[in-house]
């Protein structure tokens, strides 16, 4: 049988050559298509080790400025009054971007659950400075009438941490509060890490 | 003489008979759409240059004794320059007016409903000449890698590692890799210079060759005048000399006013911002990004579950499900809003009470939005500002309809 508008002539099969030939440029462009797509493997790398922050704190490190005039000096005890607040890095290990704290310096008496309170030392707590929201890192808003009541914020997207009750979000984006890390005061008013993270560090995704 | 020469071989004058006479129907904002085409030709010229001069790596080289990422001492080299400054700086400006000339544009077509049939594939090559424009922008940010690039690219990064099921994947093939890590500076700026634009130009080719066959839409006063002589012609001027004539102009004019708020008004100073170190400064994002940024704010914390095992937190629904769904409304509308014969002239919003209002309302909303990324010095709960924006978004809508279906009744 011969089909009046192709010429095609229909075999017992009932493939004319014009759906044979669509049918094999299609199967090509899809071929073609088909391994190009595993060209997106090759250009995602792989992930390095698991991928986001992970601390390289030990309990021993000693803390130093992560910024400012005094970067890389210990931290005295004796140069932070209530109200102060400073980000330091382990003495060392300030290549690691997880490893950034922010040390704060307030009342003991004044630390409540879920703070940590046998990881603080002298008034001193350390958490994670890395906002848990989507990684900026924290700042410190000094109340300057009465310093005792300052607070942890991250400018980026206004997340409120409050410090004395283990940096528990007071308000804004952020879905957990940052990890406490213990601390203690050395004979030499220098400052050594006790512990690890109590929590996830880093943004949660 | 040398037009003769031409002439001969490539028919320059068949072409000039064909198409530099088709008629262009005038109306002011229909200049709109030219001052985006403008500012990207801006964008291109200075980026040339830029990227003559550009060093995209993010190793560690040493300027004025202090050790700093090539990438930010390049700029630094480049703001150094004579009229250094001033480039970059008309091209950060050039970025800024041709996404307001594609918003103001987009208002143009859909106020005066010029999306309807046949026009629908042209409205939605245009959504997607904003999208990738913003894509352009945001590629950009991460270039002169100074500290507010880099805390800017880190929030993107990890809103894009929010996408349920294949964040991941998706966030290692953008940034290449963790981020920071080396390979992000070079694959943004491969983006930013090659693919990107490459794109842009061919959706705009796109979108010209389809506005050329489809004609433009006509101002109403058109349609009297058209009546009246009985004709079915564009009323309107031709292209060359009449509106060539007063497009290369108004190029001109365009970039004589971007280089004169780039003169007196600099942007992004990355020697304030200084090189990537701890501590995050306050900051936001250009203008454009404010809405996203706004309802990133807004979205409460502990708003997180999984479903199907993608799990989608705060980030995922106000960096990537929000955004989509805009886009999405946005796409949708020409084909809700449906007629059967083609739509010829723009109409008078005042006319439309339903659709205007609703685009006034949506625009409340997403202005809103803007504020809502000042809520830390507005002092302002989010919860608050959420209830805020529903109010004032609802109520613009509703006093606007109100509005306009009395106007209509007179």
């Amino acid at each position: 049988m011969v089909d009046k508008n192709t010429g095609d002539k229909e075999e017992k099969t009932g493939i004319t050559r014009r759906k044979f030939t669509l049918g094999v440029i299609l199967a090509s462009v899809a071929g073609a298509f088909g391994s190009l797509l595993a060209l997106l493997k090759v250009l995602s790398p792989e992930k390095k080790g698991g991928g986001g922050y992970v601390s390289t704190i030990k309990p021993g490190d000693k803390l130093v400025y992560a910024k400012g005039g005094k970067q890389g000096d210990f931290i005295k005890v004796s140069s932070l009054n209530i109200g102060d607040a400073v980000l330091a890095y382990p003495a060392g290990k300030a290549s690691n971007p997880a490893n950034i704290v922010q040390l704060i310096k307030l009342k003991e008496s004044t630390f409540k659950p879920p703070t940590h309170i046998n990881l603080t030392g002298d008034g001193l707590v350390a958490y994670s400075a890395i906002c848990t929201h989507l990684g900026c890192i924290v700042s410190w808003v000094r109340n300057q009438q009465s310093p005792d009541t300052s607070f942890t914020e991250c400018f980026c997207h206004d997340s409120i941490f409050d410090p004395l009750r283990g940096a528990k979000v007071l308000s804004g984006p952020a879905p957990i509060p940052l990890a406490q890390i213990g601390i203690k005061v050395e004979g030499d008013g220098t400052l050594v890490f006790t512990s690890g993270f109590t929590g996830p560090i880093g943004p949660q995704v | 003489m040398i037009l003769k020469w031409f002439d001969e071989r490539l028919e320059i004058k068949k072409f000039k008979d064909k198409y530099l006479t088709k008629t262009f129907p005038t109306h002011p904002s229909f200049l709109l759409g030219e001052i985006a085409l403008f500012s990207f030709i801006t964008l291109i010229i200075t980026g040339i240059f830029l990227g003559f001069l550009y060093e995209p790596s993010s190793k560690m080289v040493s300027l004025f004794g202090a050790m700093v990422p090539s990438a930010y001492a390049s700029v630094v080299r480049i703001d150094l320059l004579p009229m250094g400054m001033l480039i970059r700086g008309i091209h950060h400006w050039s970025a800024m007016i041709m996404i307001a000339a594609i918003l103001a544009h987009l208002m143009r077509i859909y106020f005066t409903s010029s999306y309807r049939k046949p026009r629908e594939i042209n409205w939605l090559i245009g959504l997607g000449l904003w999208s990738v424009t913003m894509l352009a922008a945001f590629t950009g940010y991460l270039l002169p890698f100074s500290n507010f690039s880099v805390t800017a690219t880190s929030i993107a990064y990890y809103i894009t590692k929010s996408v349920p099921w294949i964040g991941d994947w998706i966030s290692r093939l953008l940034f290449a890799g963790d981020f920071p890590s080396s390979g992000t500076v070079p694959r943004f700026f491969f983006m930013h210079v090659m693919l990107i634009p490459i794109l842009l130009l061919g959706l705009i080719g796109l979108h010209i060759v389809i506005l050329v066959k489809q004609k433009h839409t006509e101002p109403l006063s058109n349609k009297n005048k058209k009546e009246a002589e009985g004709g079915r012609r564009l009323i309107g001027i031709p292209i060359w000399p009449e509106q060539g004539v007063i497009s290369v102009s108004f190029f001109f004019f365009l970039l004589f006013l971007v280089v004169l708020i780039a003169t007196y008004i600099p942007l992004n100073p990355i020697e304030t911002y200084g090189p990537p170190s701890p501590g995050t400064p306050v900051m936001r994002p250009d203008w454009y990004f404010l809405i996203v940024y706004g309802f990133l704010k807004l979205v409460p914390g502990d708003l997180s579950f999984s479903i199907l095992g993608g799990k989608i937190t705060p980030e995922t629904i106000g960096g990537i499900i929000f955004p989509t769904l805009t886009i999405l409304v946005f796409a949708l509308i020409p084909f809700l809003d449906r007629r059967k014969d083609p739509q010829n002239y723009i109409e008078n919003p005042l006319r439309r009470p339903f659709m205007t209002s609703f685009g006034i309302g949506g625009g409340v909303f997403l202005c809103m939005l803007v504020v809502a990324g000042y809520i830390d010095v507005l002092h302002i709960v989010p919860a608050t500002m959420t209830i805020y924006i529903i109010i004032a978004s609802l109520a613009a809508w509703s006093i606007s309809y109100t509005l306009l279906r009395l106007y209509n009744k007179k």
